[in-house]
């Protein structure tokens, strides 16, 4: 457990330390303050309502869902993995008293702390924003719900960097695992649209599954049934990923 | 010899490469105290069985053993007891020297802040603690490497080309180091080097190795009984061996 908890600690250090987070969290927040603009702007050029302090946060959630946050969790993926891969330096990991199921876990763990941080950074700066800018609803109830619709997002995120790390495990270069996992993600969106019977199987189809965690009445059999997918899925994705990290010669 | 006294224990170690080249059913047994030079021509397998030795890939057959620990079922439990330098002395490029060695002190519980710093003016690197790698030289990289391999008191330290990019006095540092490691703290040294006037003046015992097989083993003071250097004594294994190879019709 020990050896676990220090892989799992400098993998954290190792992720907050780099640039690519650093920028990966002022985008998100530029995105809140371009929003709030875009808000401002139509309020007062067209004299429309926009949003409440209460929709601006499931507005900001709505766009990075499916867009920023998929995307960023794709370039800490393959900084964790592939970047290490490339540059030999996953063998100053490898040779320390820990195994490699157990660096492999803390990877992951990193990875999910930083889609953790990203979500609630968002949540705290578009309820900050939806307060200072908007008509005022914001109720701890409602808020209450939007926490959790964040939260609950943050687990098809972390399915998805399961998909990405078997990907940076089967195609060595950073370069074209990057591109490859871009194409797929848009593959797989357009296979939802065009093939809407299957969409209940596709990975990508479960970044909207914090819509459901919004309802008025939990639709608990939904919930659910979308989680058990999602729970096969991802141990399907870690074993399949930790065995080819595993087997590989560094 | 009891097994307790066995530091390294290498039994039928074998790795192929698609290309022909790698280990061949490598046996050798290195005492606790000993320091053991690896010598062979480049391609000979010398970083392969490094590699093997300490986990970074998977032989195809035969067992490695760090203090009656077999590196393959007891990982953790091996490296606990090695440190190592491999090929190249890597370090995280955006982390200072000093974050880089408190990385590693994570995995042992018996290094301290006050250890970070021995081992960085033991390797001389102590007014540079605070600056990145990114900046550093190649021997300056490789004093780093090489703090990071000493860093947990190892019993057993299995080094790659340790004095590559280091300039004079950084070589005569290095050879005083690991003589003075070797007796006054009884580690056990496996290295591997093409400057073979160090490996003359600092090995106890030597093994040669040639297109993967392990040639000879003897100790330094029989080697210069019969040889007037070591040199001579590695071209005359070489060459015995490259006349055998030749010999036999392809």
């Amino acid at each position: 457990m020990a050896a676990l908890q220090a892989a799992f600690l400098n993998e954290i250090e190792k992720l907050f330390k780099k640039r690519k987070v650093s920028v990966a969290l002022i985008i998100s927040f530029l995105v809140i303050i371009a929003g709030q603009l875009v808000i401002l702007g139509v309020r007062s050029g067209f004299g429309l309502r926009g949003v409440s302090s209460q929709e601006f946060p499931i507005l900001v959630l709505s766009i990075v869902a499916n867009s920023i946050l998929p995307l960023f969790t794709a370039l800490v993926t393959f900084d964790c993995f592939s970047s290490e891969f490339n540059h030999n330096i996953i063998r100053i990991t490898l040779t320390r008293p820990v195994s490699r199921l157990k660096i492999f876990a803390a990877k992951v763990a990193a990875i999910y702390s930083f889609i953790i941080t990203n979500l609630l950074l968002l949540l705290l700066l578009s309820t900050l924003a939806g307060f200072l800018f908007n008509v005022n609803s914001l109720t701890l109830a409602s808020w209450s719900k939007i926490l959790l619709a964040y939260l609950a997002s943050s687990f098809p995120l972390l399915i998805l960097s399961l998909l990405l790390v078997l990907l940076a495990n089967i195609i060595k270069n950073s370069i074209t695992v990057f591109f490859v996992s871009v194409i797929l993600f848009l593959v797989l969106k357009a296979a939802g649209v065009f093939f809407s019977q299957y969409s209940g199987l596709l990975l990508t189809t479960y970044l909207d599954w914090y819509k459901l965690w919004l309802a008025n009445f939990l639709p608990w059999d939904k919930i659910l049934r979308q989680f058990c997918l999602m729970i096969g899925y991802g141990i399907m994705l870690f074993t399949a990923g930790f065995y080819l990290f595993d087997k590989k010669d560094y | 010899m009891t097994s307790s006294y066995r530091a390294i224990e290498i039994k039928n170690l074998t790795k192929l490469y698609a290309n022909g080249r790698g280990i061949n059913d490598l046996n050798l047994e290195i005492s606790q105290g000993e320091v053991f030079g690896f010598l062979g021509p480049n391609g000979a397998g010398k970083t392969t069985a490094m590699k093997a030795m300490t986990g970074l890939i998977r032989p195809d057959r035969g067992e490695v053993k760090i203090f009656g620990h077999s590196i393959i079922d007891q990982y953790e439990l091996a490296m606990s007891q090695v440190g190592c330098l491999i090929e190249t002395a890597e370090s995280y490029p955006f982390l200072s020297a000093w974050d880089n060695l408190k990385l590693h002190a994570r995995y042992y519980p018996n290094v301290d802040a006050k250890r970070i710093e021995e081992v960085l003016g033991l390797t001389g690197l102590l007014k540079y603690k605070d600056e990145k790698p990114r900046r550093f030289s190649l021997g300056m990289k490789q004093r780093l490497g090489l703090a990071a391999a000493i860093l947990s008191r190892p019993k057993v330290l299995i080094l790659d080309e340790p004095l590559n990019g280091l300039d004079v006095e950084g070589m005569i540092e290095m050879r005083n180091l690991i003589k003075y490691l070797a007796e006054n703290e009884h580690t056990t040294f496996f290295i591997s080097s093409h400057l073979i006037h160090d490996v003359e003046l600092t090995c106890t015992r030597v093994g040669v190795i040639y297109n993967g097989t392990l040639l000879s083993v003897d100790t330094m003071e029989n080697i210069l009984q019969n040889f007037a250097t070591l040199e001579n004594y590695f071209v005359s294994e070489v060459e015995r061996n490259g006349r055998t190879s030749s010999s036999i019709p392809q």
